[in-house]
């Protein structure tokens, strides 16, 4: 260090000094300049993708666990055995993340030609144009929706394009611990149970297991919704809100009085729950004897304890739930290869190995006819049991809803704001639904 | 010589005027010699331009426009002040960030930098052992940023934790800290504080520059040692105070990650970890709405500039620098 920065002070030195080391310095930092440069260079050189062997590639995102991976993994191998000019280029992670990724991705103008998305999000790439429309694809026969239930098909609808195909069926499941109950001598909760019928159940349950008995769901969206559909009212109409803060009120105060009750855990636990997460669920994490999921997260809750689980539909009229797509597959709109992308979903959708390799793990398949093979085929118990609980629901289906619109996330995270003021008893129900809805309009406005 | 090759903050605030520059005979730098340091540079200056300017400008530009991300940047609208106007007058959420992050930086900084002087202090002496405990002392922030240390910390700070295990063994209940909206701020103030290493370290470099003779004449004077705190080692430490005081309120401001762990990207609960910066990343990237979400962060970044601007104009009234007197 000290000699470069500190030239010796004898004149005979300075004249060497002055003469030869700024010539050796220019060498050196352009010495420095011409190693740098291929870097650049190489990091340019990375964005290429063109396929070099004539081959297309498509790129495929989609998030989920190591057992979804696989599956989807073998079923694109199979579609390459079967277009051997068509090769794969599969990104998936964890759900956590996966949307700012997507958008980031779709940002940076580097976006999956065929990426995985579900109905919080369907909309606000729709609406802003980032989702291809499908609808051309399904009149030209490229791709075959023809034995999709049509409701099913109506749920990928935004603004009249279809912007998403279901990858598969689900529908919101109460999901208990079998196990609990049986050692305590405690009857199973049973479908069609009113609100009222189910917070007794659950305040039973806390009493003689000491384990609270519901999750308190009045966070929960889609519980909420179901609850609206129930009184007529809806979670959007059109552009606006489908209900009022009167009804959200209710639903406020009807678990308050549920908490009040000792029906539910404590907020702190409540809060646990609510995670998205499955691992933190209150029915698998042990404090709770309900959760609030959808029936096609059974397998994977089932992974997470050593409990018998059962599932049923939410309480009330079964009919206020719908076949909802539990996730889509849609084609972004500026890929070079959407012919080929569409495609491919439709491979997803409709051939059979396909179908059968796949599952049940995106919920049940779209298609009906292959539907039933699956069912029949199955040796996963908890498979079976998902999609018995499923087809039984399936009867009492109500017709499905509109899409969340834009600005739906928003919406979700604002419930859960004012629902939990409420559970910590920050504020009154009334205060509460007050702010939710006040904020629900600002965030669906922008 | 220790004195002269160790990184010396206590230099840091000698600006412009550096002794050492008189050293190369001349002042100025000859034509070559600056050609050849800017060819030297242009790695990183290339790395400045590309990496930090440029989407900087950008950043600016949208944040004048309802850029959501997945609308191509040729398509967005202009809309002037109005992620501007919106952020002051129209979004609740934006001003609680705010306090949360002021209420954050006030509290858990001084604490901080309290907690690196104190154990700096009681480690500035010839122990056996001493290093050992600077490295232990040091280690916490080593872990930084880190995710695990901040699910660690939720795991010791949750109803079951390890903390309230503790608590109980004197009979007392504990709250669901991180799960409960009235505490959770509060444990991520904790484990800030707790990672106290890099100021301690740099508090350490500063005692010792601290010239004994001060202290022997400050005895002899009758000095007891808070007097020799108070009039010695404070002043002649300002310079690291305020160093520490700086970089450390900066960082304070910025907190992300522990927020972002603990509440599960989500602020919660109720919003009570809902820092500046994690809101600023929600609005971007969960509610799309990165033309906002650049508004904000020009805002946040011109706040900074001012807090440091304030700190560099009051610092003359207290930091002390003792250029050249000693050694």
């Amino acid at each position: 260090m000290h000699p470069a920065t500190h030239p010796t002070a004898s004149a005979s030195d300075g004249r060497t000094y002055r003469t030869l080391l700024p010539r050796r310095r220019l060498l050196r930092g352009l010495l420095a300049a011409v190693v740098a440069l291929p870097l650049v260079g190489a990091a340019a050189a990375c964005g290429d993708d063109a396929a070099s062997d004539g081959k297309t590639k498509i790129s495929i995102f989609w998030w989920g666990g190591d057992a979804r991976a696989q599956l989807t993994e073998q079923a694109l191998d199979l579609y390459t055995q079967k277009n051997p000019d068509v090769v794969f280029e599969k990104v998936w992670q964890a759900n956590q993340g996966y949307f700012d990724k997507l958008a980031t991705l779709t940002a940076g103008g580097n976006p999956p030609d065929i990426f995985q998305i579900d109905d919080n999000f369907l909309a606000e790439y729709a609406a802003r144009n980032a989702t291809l429309d499908l609808a051309p694809y399904q009149d030209s026969g490229a791709l075959d929706t023809s034995k999709f239930p049509p409701s099913l098909l109506q749920y990928g609808v935004v603004d009249g394009k279809l912007a998403g195909v279901a990858a598969g069926e689900n529908t919101q499941g109460l999901v208990y611990n079998k196990t609990l109950l049986t050692k305590n001598g405690l009857p199973e909760p049973t479908t069609g149970m009113s609100w009222e019928e189910h917070i007794a159940w659950a305040e039973q349950v806390s009493e003689k297991t000491g384990v609270p008995g519901t999750q308190d769901p009045s966070a929960d969206y889609k519980a909420l919704w179901v609850w609206l559909r129930q009184q007529g009212k809806d979670l959007y109409a059109g552009t606006e809100l489908g209900f009022t803060v009167e009804d959200v009120t209710r639903w406020f105060e009807l678990w308050k009085g549920a908490r009040d009750r000792g029906a539910t855990p404590t907020p702190d636990v409540i809060h646990e729950g609510n995670a998205t997460d499955i691992t933190k669920q209150l029915v698998v994490t042990g404090k709770s004897a309900t959760s609030w999921v959808w029936v096609n997260q059974m397998p994977e809750l089932k992974k997470n304890t050593s409990d018998e689980l059962g599932v049923i539909a939410y309480p009330g009229d079964p009919s206020g739930q719908w076949a909802r797509a539990s996730m889509y597959w849609s084609v972004f709109r500026g890929s070079k290869n959407a012919d080929i992308a569409v495609d491919v979903i439709n491979f997803l959708a409709n051939d059979p190995d396909a179908v059968k390799l796949l599952g049940t793990d995106r919920g049940l398949p779209s298609n009906l006819d292959l539907r039933r093979v699956i069912s029949d085929d199955t040796t996963d118990e908890a498979m079976k049991q998902s999609i018995a609980v499923e087809t039984e629901l399936a009867k009492t289906f109500g017709e499905a809803p509109q899409v969340p619109i834009k600005g739906h996330s928003k919406v979700r995270a604002e419930l859960t704001k004012a629902a939990e003021n409420a559970q910590y008893g920050r504020a009154t129900p009334a205060e509460a639904a007050a702010q939710f809805v006040e904020a629900c309009k600002a965030a669906i406005a922008s | 010589m220790a004195l002269t090759t160790a990184p010396d903050p206590t230099r840091r605030g000698t600006g412009s005027v550096r002794p050492d520059a008189n050293r190369r005979g001349t002042g100025r730098i000859r034509h070559g010699e600056g050609l050849a340091g800017y060819v030297f540079l242009s790695p990183w200056l290339i790395g400045l331009m590309g990496i930090t300017a440029l989407p900087m400008l950008l950043s600016l530009y949208l944040s004048f426009t309802d850029y959501d991300i997945l609308t191509p940047l040729s398509e967005v609208e202009w809309v002037g002040l109005a992620n501007y106007e919106r952020m002051f007058t129209g979004d609740p959420s934006w001003w609680h960030s705010v306090r949360v992050t002021l209420s954050f930086a006030l509290i858990a900084v001084p604490l901080k930098l309290a907690a690196a002087l104190g154990v700096a202090l009681l480690l500035n002496r010839a122990w056996r052992g001493v290093g050992l405990f600077r490295g232990l002392f040091y280690l916490p922030s080593l872990l930084g940023g880190s995710v695990a240390l901040a699910i660690v910390w939720v795991n010791m700070f949750n109803r079951e934790g390890a903390f309230n295990s503790f608590l109980a063994l004197f009979g007392i209940q504990g709250k669901p800290w991180v799960n409960d909206p009235d505490w959770a701020l509060e444990t991520l103030m904790v484990l800030a504080i707790w990672q106290f290493g890099a100021p301690m370290v740099i508090f350490l470099a500063g005692l010792k520059q601290v010239p004994t003779e001060l202290y022997e004449a400050a005895s002899v004077d009758g000095a007891g040692r808070f007097r020799q705190f108070v009039n010695v080692t404070l002043p002649m430490l300002s310079p690291v105070i305020f160093f520490n005081l700086v970089l450390e309120t900066i960082n304070g401001f910025q907190g992300f990650t522990a927020a972002f762990v603990l509440s599960n990207g989500t602020g919660g609960p109720v919003d009570s970890t809902l820092m500046y910066t994690l809101n600023l990343y929600i609005t971007g990237f969960t509610d799309l709405e990165m033309g906002y979400a650049s508004a904000m962060a020009w805002v946040f970044l011109i706040a900074i500039a001012i807090i440091t601007v304030v700190f560099f104009s009051t610092g003359r009234f207290w930091v002390h620098y003792s250029d050249g007197e000693d050694r």
